[in-house]
């Protein structure tokens, strides 16, 4: 079946149709979103970027001082406790609003890429607690805005951030021939080396060898993180010395000291393997878990034609008519399928401020939903003395209780509980992109789940057959029309849409 | 009344804002006053249409066992015999001790106004704000609120997920849910089957969930699912001992269409757990002050189909339980079942408007006036003091 192109768009490039909103069918207006996209403020870090470097700084500063007062035996338990508290809140309501992003963006090409990339050089919040506060730093500055540009550009800000350095343990890692070792003890660590040339550029089985990781590696000893500015430092004193041999140049810091890194991921840039790896990982991203070749070796052309500018690359894709054929190839991940659910709804963006706020109360701090409870039993017990008292308290703290739960429910522990937690890939390697891992027998019992959540929670004025068509349009089958036409309740109907097939794959 | 003694909290601000700004205000305040008026009232929405004609069999009837040659029971085959022509379905026995002490009736043959179009969607709207078609926008067990006289402190309590359209509006209600999530009723899974059969892989994800996953128990599994309706019942029983005296939920699964003997069975025990689990979280004296109404959108067919089911059909069944009920008998006026009395040669013809049943109960329990029910709580139903539902 032939879908109108603005469908297609909508649910292959997009998240999906929303009631009201228009998704360009033609390449040229999907890339107008990506020129559209890097000009515009996501909804996090909550204070910005500017800001988060000041809150993320000051916490950090003050577990510090708290860990080493402990070590000299005057431990600060509060202080532990309350900045842990706040990171948590913070990359709550941080991984809330990437979710609203989604949902409420108009630009949903740009969106979607931006997961891609997120993904692609993948970081995790759960790593420390200060990178609760960086991960959405990392891909708010380094991620979004450049992945319209060269993918050298974009290779530089992801692997040059605190978030990346700090996640695959670049931090740690001196040469072992470096001044640091010398006075430390400390050596060399491979892990960004390795993932740098396996996942981020050049590709699994592309042919380097562990001598070139080692090499990787070894260039990119000297890059550390100061933690008082969260900025990327380069230290000399943990910087191999000497000529590093990787892929067959010599990195021997002839362009100034500390720019053999730079060098190193400007080439692996350029390299042809990674423009192949990129490519086909696009393709299989949007299109098929099988990418078609020609469309590949369609991108791989404008990648050397353009020195890797990844909007001429994503011209590539979108130009291919095979860009626009075989819809539903793809299972949904479940971030999409979250996001695309929550879209199909229409609801004003004003329903996650009342969802934050709804799992903000579960805190057992005094929120103040907490505090107009407390104060409500008081003023029970004033009144009616003993007995009477225990309904309305113990009520409300349930009731509070409940709608955390299924703010929890309808967000993020939806994703936590279809494998897909926002910012916590379970390895350097991302989330997993294939049909076969997001269509099993508890990942759609889980989804049914969330969309009977779903359509209890906001389909009770909702028709069931209007909300197929502003959720699908004519990716609707006439067998799933005619099904949801005749459920034998609306909410029973409102979640089949959102458990359909049609619904699920993209 | 000095500003102590009511408590006001907020709560459903979630629900309003998410879907019901027009209908409450972002922060409804609920009042945990004490309020006089001991009479209850519960209304039990049966969502899919209940098919009366097997919750209550017209044994009696001559043409019954031709019409329902599988689904027919007779009291030699375990039908439980209430009257000498009505039997009750066996899947109910727990009704039974109700029955025998007067605390429960049926009404049959009765419907809501909607004709011809047999849309769940639509019927159930159209029970739930009482009009006659689909013009009214609130429902009627809200506009309830404010007929009742001296209302002030009388509180009504949805126990769903969020606000049935029953007790939508501009009265103030409150809405809890229990915390179970409780499964997919047998017609819901039925439909999931049919929605997957045209995509493999997720017809057999789907089936290996139900047979083998154990994560998925709470979705798919009876046993769940008995324990969701009787949690339901008892906060619904728990907050009427209390301060409330209005309570409302719903039922799902009544959609029989294929295999209705297994699907329906589920349903009615669900039913069944819900009333008996009323009662005794009620107690004896707050139940002897009790209505409950279950109702349904519509009836299905009166003649089984092809695949061991019933169709969408017109005239249906209410049921009426509580110890203010003055009970044990089948109300409504039998139209019988031969081919000329059947509506439309399928389905039960409705003799009786099933909102003049609950105009009865409200007038018996809360002393709104014939008018008022007339005018706001059902506009342009007829009702008066005459009304023979009142004997029910």
């Amino acid at each position: 079946m032939a879908l109108a192109n603005e469908t297609l768009a909508a649910i292959r490039y997009g998240y999906g149709l929303t009631p009201g909103g228009t998704m360009p069918g033609t390449a040229e207006g999907l890339l107008a979103q990506v020129d559209e996209g890097r000009t515009k403020k996501p909804r996090f870090p909550r204070e910005g970027i500017a800001g988060r470097r000041e809150t993320a700084t000051r916490i950090i500063s003050l577990r510090t001082a708290e860990a080493k007062a402990a070590k000299e035996g005057k431990p600060n338990e509060e202080i532990r406790k309350q900045t842990q508290r706040e990171a948590q809140r913070i990359y709550r309501q941080d991984a809330m609003a990437r979710l609203a992003q989604a949902v409420h963006s108009p630009l949903g090409f740009y969106e979607r890429l931006a997961t891609f990339w997120t993904d692609h050089f993948s970081t995790s919040a759960l790593k420390s607690l200060p990178m609760r506060m960086v991960v959405p730093l990392y891909e708010a500055e380094a991620i979004r805005p450049n992945l319209g540009g060269s993918f050298s550009q974009l290779l530089t800000a992801s692997i040059l951030h605190p978030a990346m350095l700090i996640y695959l343990d670049q931090d740690q890692s001196v040469g072992p021939d470096s001044a640091a070792a010398q006075k430390t003890g400390r050596g060399l660590n491979e892990n960004l080396g390795r993932e740098l040339l396996e996942l981020h550029t050049l590709g699994a089985g592309s042919g380097y060898t562990q001598a070139d990781v080692r090499s990787a590696a070894l260039i990119l000893t000297g890059l550390s993180v100061d933690n008082r500015a969260l900025q990327v430092v380069y230290r000399p004193r943990f910087a191999e010395g000497g000529s590093i041999a990787l892929l067959g140049r010599d990195y021997d810091g002839d362009e100034g000291e500390g720019q053999d890194h730079v060098l190193m991921l400007e080439d692996l840039a350029a390299n042809p393997k990674t423009a192949e790896h990129i490519c086909r990982k696009l393709v299989t991203h949007f299109i098929a878990d099988q990418p078609p070749e020609q469309v590949v070796a369609a991108m791989v052309s404008a990648w050397a034609a353009s020195d890797g500018n990844l909007k001429d690359v994503y011209r590539a894709m979108l130009e291919h008519p095979r860009a626009w054929e075989e819809p539903g190839q793809k299972i949904k991940q479940p971030f999409d399928f979250v996001a695309s659910g929550l879209r199909a709804l229409g609801l004003p963006e004003s329903n996650f401020a009342t969802l934050l706020r709804d799992l903000d109360n579960r805190d057992d701090d005094d929120g103040p939903v907490d505090k107009a409870m407390k104060m409500a039993s008081d003023m029970a017990g004033q009144v009616t003395g003993q007995g009477g008292a225990d309904l309305p308290n113990a009520a409300a703290a349930d009731d509070a209780k409940r709608r955390a739960g299924r703010a929890n429910a309808l967000t993020l522990g939806a994703l936590q509980r279809m494998g897909q937690p926002i910012w916590q890939p379970p390895s350097p390697a991302g989330f997993a992109d294939q049909a076969s891992v997001w269509l099993s027998p508890s990942q759609l019992t889980e989804r049914i789940t969330w969309s009977r959540t779903v359509a209890k929670t906001f389909g009770q004025k909702m028709e069931p057959s209007p909300f197929l068509e502003a959720a699908l349009a004519d990716a609707a089958s006439p067998e799933t029309r005619q099904i949801i036409a005749q459920a034998p309740n609306k909410i029973h109907g409102i979640t089949m849409v959102l458990a359909s097939p049609e619904f699920n794959r993209r | 009344m000095t500003a102590s003694e009511r408590i006001l909290l907020s709560r459903r601000g979630f629900l309003a804002g998410a879907c019901c700004a027009a209908a409450a205000p972002v922060m409804t305040p609920i009042s945990f006053a004490a309020m006089p008026g001991d009479n209850r009232f519960v209304t039990i929405i049966l969502r899919g249409a209940m098919d009366g004609m097997d919750l209550v069999q017209p044994y009696g009837d001559p043409a019954f066992a031709a019409l329902r040659p599988k689904l027919g029971l007779t009291p030699d085959a375990g039908l439980l015999d209430l009257d000498g022509f009505f039997g009750l379905n066996p899947a109910a026995a727990p009704l039974m001790p109700l029955w025998q002490a007067r605390e429960l009736s049926f009404v049959h043959a009765v419907s809501t106004p909607y004709r011809n179009q047999r849309s769940h969607f639509d019927g159930q709207d159209i029970l739930e704000t009482g009009g006659s078609d689909k013009s009214q926008k609130t429902g009627w067990l809200n506009r309830t609120l404010a007929a009742i006289p001296q209302s002030g402190a009388r509180m009504a309590i949805d126990i769903n997920t969020s606000m049935d359209l029953i007790l939508t509006g501009p009265n103030k209600v409150a809405s809890w849910s229990s915390q179970s999530n409780f499964a997919l009723a047998e017609d819901e899974i039925a439909f999931l089957e049919r929605l997957y059969a045209h995509d493999p892989a997720f017809a057999q994800a789907l089936d290996e969930a139900r047979s083998t996953d154990s994560s998925a128990e709470s979705l798919y599994s009876d046993g769940k699912r008995g324990g969701g309706i009787a949690d339901i019942a008892r906060l619904a029983g728990g907050m009427l001992g209390k301060d409330y005296r209005i309570a409302s939920f719903s039922i799902n699964g009544w959609d029989t269409h294929v295999g209705q003997q297994a699907q329906f069975r589920k349903a009615a025990g669900d039913l069944t757990t819900a009333i008996v689990t009323l009662k005794e979280t009620l107690g004896a004296d707050a139940w002897s002050k009790t209505v409950v109404l279950a109702m349904t959108e519509f009836g299905r067919t009166a003649r089984e189909n092809g695949t061991n089911g019933t169709d969408h059909g017109t005239g249906g069944l209410a049921l009426l339980a509580g110890g203010a009920v003055d009970g044990g008998k089948v109300l409504g006026q039998w139209p019988g079942l031969g081919a000329d009395k059947l509506l439309d040669e399928r389905d039960l013809m409705p003799t009786g408007d099933v909102r003049e049943v609950a105009a009865a109960m409200l007038y018996r329990q809360f002393g709104i006036s014939p008018e008022g029910l007339t005018t706001k709580v059902f506009p342009g139903l007829s009702f008066d003091k005459n009304s023979v539902y009142l004997r029910a």
